[in-house]
């Protein structure tokens, strides 16, 4: 059985960016420290977790982007992953999620997965839309938001929760080969162990070069960044520590909740 | 500019959730010449809350039947929506951006080959404007297509005012719901999560910024300085263990609407908003002066928790 988890990097603070206006496009500063995207640990976590319930199961990570996600790519080696694969798209420019999709599907296609894992969404982008295009484009079903999953593998099929609004659950089946995104919550993701840091140092990276034109790459432009309007009532309070909590606590006594 | 646009309705338990409507309110934004609300389900539901769409908007209502629309799956919307539409050249259709929204808008719009713009809460000069990394900068996007598919962000809009008059005609039309790879086996309520938020004059809420759950002894001490108080948790501090999902406040836990919000170290991220934006009173203390949690508080503090909180309780017991 195979599966394979789509892992984002994503910058760890957004504290270190800023705006480029023309082309609109985000300038991550030097300060930039770059992770993997959390709602992915949770999908990575959740394919070794099967792994070890499957035992002849294998687990494949793979990641879009410039050079950097490459850390990334590796960190997925070290929680366990047994392969690591880097599409490398050079520009650090906006990849829209059916571009991402249309160039994960691409290579997974023909690599006949049991499973496809990813985070619900990515922190920066918050699109909520990789895998359920991915799947599409696949021709598989797909299930998000979810946080228990069931492999039933003689009948082919995976038992599924999803967390809706207010914490319900909606219940499924879908048949296999299936695309789920994963909820964050559903398992503890692991530390690296210290033979997999070993064994990630030596292991190569599998690279793809994406072909020239990819699909979906021009459907959505970025037009313009902004930060959000300061447009809101808001009074920040000023002065020394001590001002700003008696500030407070006047304002609490002034609403008759102290 | 926009010709027709299609708003999907979308229902839980025969209710046609509140999104919907704000995603009506979104689609006159759009200021299209035609619009069509879409409900997919089984008879006799779907003629009931049809019947409530075109005499809430006044808007034209398609209801569609087919055995296995009684209960959501993405497959069975997709297929149908996708033949309901079929022969028009919508700009746009509008989903809200909720659990089953975002599960079947980016499929459906794969398969339409138009682009998906998610979780879309401004309009400026023909581009949706959507936020990115948790509200810090937002993004003006403009499909390059004549169509798109767009879910919009609940709370972003505000829903209709009932319109008067005569209501429109429903129309009824039998579907026909591909259900090939999903079986679906309905709803699992969440465990009741009753923590006091209801009775709660002031909810002291804690994000990621706590920074460690050492640190949560001091929004315990906090909360006890008000009669009537509860302690409130993002999910991203649930997730990590430090309170049990019961403390949830924002999209999929509890939604909370307390005299008092005290958001200690959150950021603002929109899901945590959803749930406790209509507090009555929203007061924020955080290091980043820029987190988004400052734009819907009334009253914002820059300053660090752990060195905050205990000058707050030291100034108030000297007062007292």
């Amino acid at each position: 059985m195979k599966i394979l988890v789509c892992v984002k990097q994503v910058p760890d603070s957004a504290e270190t960016l800023s705006i480029n206006d023309a082309p609109p496009r985000i300038i991550y500063g030097d300060a930039s420290v770059f992770r993997m995207n959390r709602y992915d640990e949770f999908a990575l976590e959740e394919a070794l977790l099967t792994r070890e319930r499957f035992p002849d199961c294998t687990v494949d990570a793979v990641s879009v982007g410039p050079q950097r996600v490459r850390s990334t790519i590796r960190k997925a080696l070290e929680m366990g992953a047994d392969q690591g694969i880097h599409i490398l798209v050079e520009s650090g420019e906006y990849v829209s999620p059916l571009a991402r999709a249309s160039l994960i599907a691409e290579y997974a296609r023909s690599r006949s997965y049991d499973l496809v894992l990813a985070g619900i969404m990515a922190e920066d982008d918050m699109e909520f839309q990789v895998g359920q295009v991915l799947a599409e484009l696949m021709g598989l079903p797909c299930a998000t938001s979810v946080m228990l999953q069931e492999m039933d593998r003689m009948r082919g099929t995976v038992y599924v929760e999803r967390e809706i609004e207010g914490g319900d659950r909606e219940c499924l089946t879908i048949a296999l080969p299936a695309v789920l995104t994963i909820q964050s919550g559903m398992n503890t993701p692991r530390y690296p162990s210290l033979s997999n840091v070993l064994r990630a140092r030596r292991q190569d990276l599998v690279t793809i070069d994406p072909p020239q034109r990819w699909p979906g790459r021009e459907t959505q432009l970025i037009t313009a960044l902004s930060y959000p309007d300061a447009g809101s009532p808001g009074n920040f309070l000023e002065g020394s520590t001590v001002d700003k909590a008696r500030g407070l606590i006047r304002i609490l006594h002034e609403h008759s909740l102290l | 500019m926009y010709t027709h646009v299609y708003i999907i309705a979308l229902h839980a338990q025969g209710k046609i959730a509140p999104e919907t409507y704000e995603a009506v309110s979104f689609a006159r934004d759009l200021g299209a010449e035609k619009k069509t609300i879409l409900v997919l389900g089984t008879l006799p539901q779907v003629e009931h809350m049809a019947r409530e769409l075109a005499e809430r908007t006044g808007i034209a209502v398609t209801g569609a039947v087919a055995e296995n629309l009684g209960h959501y799956s993405a497959e069975a919307y997709k297929s149908t929506i996708r033949t309901l539409i079929e022969g028009t050249s919508p700009f746009a259709l509008c989903i809200p951006h909720t659990a089953a929204g975002y599960d079947f808008a980016p499929g459906l719009a794969t398969a339409l080959e138009v682009p998906c713009i998610t979780a879309v809460e401004g309009l400026s000069e023909g581009s949706f404007i959507r936020s990115l990394f948790g509200g810090k900068i937002r993004a003006h996007v403009k499909p390059s297509t004549p169509s798109c598919v767009v879910t919009v962000l609940p709370g972003a809009w505000q829903a209709p005012a009932a319109t008067q008059g005569s209501a429109p005609d429903v129309t009824i039309v039998p579907a026909e719901a591909r259900q090939e790879t999903t079986v679906p086996l309905g709803l699992k309520r969440a465990a009741a999560r009753d923590i006091g938020f209801a009775d709660a004059e002031v909810i002291v809420s804690v994000g990621r910024g706590i920074g460690s759950p050492q640190n949560l002894s001091l929004i315990r001490d906090l909360a006890a300085l008000f009669p009537k108080s509860a302690i409130g948790a993002t999910r991203a501090v649930c997730d990590l263990g430090w309170l049990g999902y019961r403390h949830q406040i924002g999209s999929t836990g509890t939604t909370v609407s307390p005299r008092a919000y005290i958001a200690c170290g959150i950021s603002g991220a929109i899901q945590h908003l959803s749930g406790m934006r209509n507090s009555q009173v929203i007061i924020a203390i955080n290091t980043d002066p820029h987190a988004a949690i400052f734009r819907v508080a009334s009253c914002c503090i820059v300053e660090d928790l752990t060195t905050f909180i205990p000058v707050v309780i030291d100034e108030y017991t000297k007062r007292s």
